[in-house]
């Protein structure tokens, strides 16, 4: 019985061994696998957005544009991110939404724009969906709700356009679960504070269109998509509350106020 | 890891031959079953169901082919799952799963140049006692006489 026992042993050891020696390995690299999710990734992000910029229309006025590339290139900049990673896009859409593609495709509604009272609510919707960019969790969304397969299959041509116009959908009026929801507030929360912005008025803006969570809710798609407003800001006010120092403005009065008024007038 | 052994008797053309058939089942069974792990220990459970009341060499050898199948099943069974749990959920492949895939290939072609070895041998009459499998097999298989 005892040689047996030992045998047995000898067997998982063998095995796990294996196993252990072999992940000391870059397999990773090796295999070249972040290069071909990475390749995967980019483009479908190309095809999304050929899908917006065909549908609607991208701002091309330079006092939208320059602002809010000044503010992401700011928080990219104050939390090391590699700003060319991030396209940002805006569109000329009064839906109160903000959103990401795959490939780091940032797409911004003037809609939104003209509902912030100030670039510390505009930041805090930036940099909560950059977060959603950093943190994969778009590529893991889109894995969970259509398939790998199937994702691929897009890329090569042989999806149809049928399920394009579904994964963007996907991705422009539906949330995260909640669990990645919250992991991306926290992150801009963080992000805010590395950029000295005051994550307040993120907090600010979401308790203050939280009413329109109930609503029908036809322009309201980022609250609306983003449930339970009044329980985030609270949370987002709790965590960032040791940690609030100094903030400093990214945009000069004039610059937010032409955003402003450029973002309404293209309305 | 194989060590041949004497067995307590002789066995005929026939057992040899059935004896031979159960390490052969799970060789298919192997090759039809890689993508479902399940259809190799099903497929060696049917054999040696089918053989439950055969001679002692025979339900020896049965037994052997059907404990070593079974490891395979935990080993196949988790890489198959965690390939589905890759293609259909955020699960994404890493340096660990490579690792594990390989692994359980080393395994499953060990256990089939194995396999191949004592079905020739098991044919030809010899006994072919596997490293714990064949212990295993002493333990729970004992002759009727």
């Amino acid at each position: 019985m005892k040689r047996l026992v030992f045998e047995g042993l000898i067997i998982i050891l063998l095995f796990f061994g294996t196993w252990f020696a072999l992940n000391q390995i870059d397999w990773i690299k090796i295999f070249k696998v972040q290069k071909v999710t990475d390749t995967t990734e980019q483009k479908l992000g190309e095809l999304f957005w050929d899908f917006f910029k065909k549908s609607e229309d991208e701002i091309s006025d330079k006092n939208v544009i320059e602002p809010v590339s000044e503010i992401v290139a700011y928080i990219s900049k104050a939390n090391k991110i590699n700003r060319d990673k991030i396209k940002v896009h805006v569109l000329n859409n009064d839906n109160i939404n903000a959103f990401a593609l795959p490939g780091g495709h940032l797409i911004i509604y003037t809609g939104l724009i003209s509902k912030c009272d100030n670039e510390g609510e505009l930041s805090g919707v930036i940099c909560h969906e950059i977060a959603h960019i950093e943190l994969n969790h778009v590529m893991k969304k889109l894995i969970t709700e259509i398939g790998l397969s199937v994702l691929i299959s897009i890329t090569t041509g042989s999806g149809g356009a049928d399920v394009i116009k579904e994964a963007v959908k996907l991705l422009s009026s539906t949330a995260f679960d909640r669990s990645l929801e919250k992991e991306a507030d926290i992150k801009a929360v963080d992000y805010l504070i590395e950029a000295k912005l005051n994550p307040e008025l993120f907090a600010a803006f979401l308790f203050k269109h939280s009413d329109n969570e109930n609503e029908a809710a036809n322009y309201w798609s980022w609250i609306s998509t983003h449930p339970d407003s009044k329980e985030r800001s609270e949370y987002i006010l709790d965590y960032s509350k040791d940690k609030l120092t100094e903030f400093k403005p990214i945009l000069t009065p004039k610059q937010w106020g032409s955003l402003k008024v450029a973002s309404a007038v293209t309305e | 890891m194989i060590q041949i052994k004497h067995f307590s008797y002789s066995p005929g053309e026939h057992e040899t031959e059935a004896a031979s058939g159960s390490y052969l089942m799970s060789l298919i069974a192997i090759i039809v079953g890689l993508p479902l792990p399940i259809i190799n220990l099903l497929a060696t459970l049917i054999f040696y169901l089918g053989n439950k009341k055969s001679t002692y060499f025979v339900r020896w050898h049965c037994t052997q082919a059907l404990l070593s199948q079974l490891t395979m099943l935990f080993i196949n069974s988790y890489g198959f799952w965690w390939t589905i749990s890759i293609m259909f959920t955020e699960e994404s492949i890493t340096g660990k799963y490579i690792a594990y895939m390989i692994a359980a290939i080393i395994f499953i072609l060990t256990e089939f140049i194995a396999t191949i070895y004592t079905a020739i041998q098991t044919r030809k009459g010899i006994h072919v006692e596997w490293w714990f499998y064949g212990s295993l097999t002493n333990l729970i298989c004992k002759s009727k006489s």
